[in-house]
């Protein structure tokens, strides 16, 4: 995803002929009905498996459904609950802090990863592979890798090493356990923004720094003044989908606390599927539409900065 | 919790699952799925531990009914199923909040016309209509009820002279007479919630308050929960818990970290003398170690022994919807697994405590200490059951046992039931 948004496509591509097609310059031209016929299949499949539930969903959060049996409509109570439930507003204080240091050190991290491994230094090939290794592991099953370090392994580590602070489980610990998910989420999310930003620095022509180092330029100065300003475009999309992404965690979260201990670490993605599973269907609809409405704010914020920074 | 995978249950093609979407878009194509096939009664039941044992009695049922083709569903989503108005036909499940809203809305047909209805032990039947009921209905018939209460090491009780406790203050006792001999007296697995609030919080609330009375007061009171409300979580619930924190104290220093996985075996190897799980966990523990000699008792409360209780649950009840166009073959299934010698079998063989009033007492080792309390009716329904499930009730039990203040708690349990009443 993250990649494709750093390509952006030209319109002309959209409806431009096909690779192979000779390029005749028809004054007018009428678009091919069999684009049309390619466009169905994903148009239809998306129409009924996102969008038609989507719409229902936001008629179902304006009743007091469970899913099925009798629905009355309700108007906006859903709603007017909701914004003083503090359960909810807990859930989304959290998924939001959560988000923000995350995209955080996850940006910092990629950052300086991917300048040193845009450096000569030995065995970078490998060293690339294995810091991009985490992205193909399915995100519970890291969680429940490192639920396992965090309870057994480091206490018992940190017990044999005398650290007292270390041995009970940070798990545990309702002010600390969002520091594990950031950390396991961080490990995860890492690859994909890393090779966000060895993309962005493949693509600085060599020429520039070599000029920039016949005028003497140091190493610091290249990095502030060349590949900053450079890369200035691939840090605000990886903020921006970064952070869109951290504020669906779920997964991680589940298989590290299942939003524990207590609900510290209840995230809003979680909060809406109880919901569903704990006959709070059109409640929580009213909860997901409004965390829609944010996702597609995010996402006008998202068109606008990529058409203006990368897009040249 | 264990894992549920939704998926589409077997029979119901994709044609179906598009059935739903356009049912919503306003063209009524329900039950498609079922159009043109011979009927199939779909048979619903998902605990794990038993889907081979229920794969056998299908196959029993369908060699002495060759006319009646059933199929065995382990892995539907019922809310999804109720929501297409395509549920399995009849479902024998955990009788828990998932099934009451069933119940509730009257998705549920009546069973009381079955003889089998007859057969059910009247003492069960209050339990089963303060989880959910619908007037005039028997929504669901008993299948088997699982007792639970404390797990004691029998090997190390003997071991440092001690008996199973009878009051509060022996207990206490006993935990500190443990401590002192360097035994863990009690194994928490507070990184997991459920097993806090089935375990430590419902055996302490329960075997102080009167669940029934307390959830009638508090369904009636609805909105009005609050401070200064007849009842509340914040005032009944206050010294339980107060005392769940005292035997919190006795628990392994890294409970917190700890989850049922690691319970078992902790308790199976001999670390800790007690544990707070239902029979379930015997299965678990007897694969560490098979031999292992597990007695239960109820958590005593009061200084009176007379005042011990067993938290029950119904763990697993027959149920067929409304909605199912089989209702004949469905019936025909309930009265075949409630024939005496299969429903008997199958609690005898899974730990269970019969639901009839012609069953048979229990005969498991550790379950035998239980029956006196079930025969006397002095058990009461899990309090963290009675709790909707959009209230993480779990979650709160956890964060009082790792150190929130447990008034602040409660209050939020109060204010979340007021809200929760407010808008349903």
């Amino acid at each position: 995803m993250a990649i494709q948004a750093t390509a952006p496509a030209p319109d002309r591509d959209a409806a431009g002929p096909g690779p192979g097609a000779p390029a005749r310059r028809a004054p007018r031209r009428r678009v091919d009905a069999t684009y049309y016929l390619f466009l169905l299949p994903a148009v239809a499949l998306f129409t009924l498996a996102i969008t038609v539930p989507a719409v229902m969903g936001v008629v179902y959060s304006f009743t007091d459904s469970i899913g099925f049996g009798d629905t009355r409509f309700i108007g906006l109570t859903n709603y007017a609950v909701l914004f003083s439930d503090p359960a909810i507003l807990g859930s989304y204080g959290f998924t939001v802090g959560f988000a923000l240091v995350t995209v955080v050190v996850v940006n910092v991290v990629a950052f300086l990863l991917a300048i040193g491994l845009a450096s000569r230094i030995p065995a970078r090939a490998a060293l690339r592979t294995v810091f991009v290794l985490p992205m193909v592991v399915s995100g519970i099953v890291i969680a429940f890798v490192f639920n396992f370090l965090f309870s057994s392994s480091l206490p018992r580590l940190a017990s044999a090493l005398g650290i007292e602070a270390l041995e009970t489980s940070v798990l545990a610990n309702a002010d600390l356990a969002w520091t594990a998910i950031v950390l396991v989420t961080a490990w995860q999310a890492i690859p994909s923004a890393l090779l966000v930003y060895t993309a962005g620095i493949v693509s600085i022509p060599g020429e520039v720094y070599e000029a920039a180092s016949i005028d003497g330029a140091s190493g610091w100065r290249r990095l502030r003044s060349i590949t900053l300003p450079l890369l200035a475009g691939y840090v605000l999309i990886n903020l921006v989908i970064g952070f869109k992404n951290f504020l669906n965690a779920y997964d991680v979260i589940v298989g590290l606390t299942d939003g524990g201990p207590g609900t510290a670490t209840r995230s809003v993605a979680m909060t809406i599927f109880a919901g569903f599973s704990g006959g709070d269907y059109a409640y929580q609809m009213a909860n997901a539409t409004i965390f829609f409405l944010i996702a597609l704010a995010l996402a006008l914020v998202q068109l606008r900065l990529t058409r203006g920074k990368v897009a040249v | 919790m264990p894992a549920r995978t939704p998926s589409p249950p077997k029979g119901l093609s994709r044609r179906s699952f598009l059935g739903a979407g356009l049912v919503g878009a306003g063209l009524a194509l329900t039950g498609c799925g079922s159009l043109g096939r011979p009927a199939e009664v779909s048979f619903y039941q998902s605990k794990p531990e038993v889907i081979g044992y229920f794969d056998e009695l299908l196959a029993r049922f369908r060699d002495e009914r060759p006319g009646v083709r059933v199929s065995h569903d382990v892995t539907s989503d019922l809310s999804a199923g109720f929501a297409r108005g395509a549920p399995p036909d009849l479902g024998c499940s955990n009788y828990n909040f998932e099934i009451a809203r069933f119940v509730d809305h009257g998705a549920l047909s009546d069973l009381g016309d079955m003889p089998e209805a007859g057969r059910i032990n009247p003492d069960l039947l209050p339990l089963v209509e303060l989880t959910a009921s619908y007037p005039g209905r028997t929504s669901v018939l008993p299948y088997s009820l699982m007792a639970a209460g404390v797990l004691y090491n029998r090997a190390t009780f003997a071991e440092h002279g001690l008996e199973a406790p009878t009051t509060w203050s022996e207990l206490v006792e006993v935990c500190d007479a443990l401590t002192a001999a360097g035994v863990t007296p009690i194994y928490g697995t507070f990184a997991e919630p459920w097993t806090i609030g089935q375990g430590i919080l419902d055996y302490t609330v329960g075997g102080l308050v009167d669940v029934t009375a307390f959830f009638e007061a508090l369904q009636e009171q609805g909105a009005d929960t609050g401070p200064g409300s007849p009842v509340s979580f914040e005032k009944d619930f206050r010294e339980p818990v107060e005392r769940m924190l005292t035997l919190v104290g006795y628990t392994n220093a890294d409970a917190a970290g700890r989850g049922y996985g690691d319970g078992n075996l902790a308790f199976a190897r001999g670390e800790a003398a007690m544990y707070l799980q239902g029979p379930w966990a015997l299965t678990e523990i007897a694969k560490t170690s098979p031999d292992l000699d597990v007695g239960i008792f109820p958590l005593p409360m009061t200084d009176d022994p007379a005042d011990r209780k067993v938290r029950v649950n119904v763990d697993l009840a027959l149920w067929v919807p409304d909605v199912s166009p089989r209702q004949d073959g469905a019936r025909e299934l309930v009265s075949f697994l409630m024939r005496p010698e299969i429903i008997d079998a199958y609690n005898a063989d899974n730990l269970g405590f019969g639901v009839t009033t012609d069953a048979p007492p229990v005969t498991h080792p550790a379950l035998v200490e239980l029956q006196e309390y079930y025969d006397g009716a002095r058990f009461y329904l899990g309090p963290s059951q009675l709790v909707p499930e959009s209230i993480p009730v779990h979650n709160y039990a956890q964060a009082i046992v790792t150190g929130a203040d447990p008034g602040e708690v409660l209050r939020t349990l109060d204010a979340d039931w007021a809200r929760l009443a407010r808008r349903s």
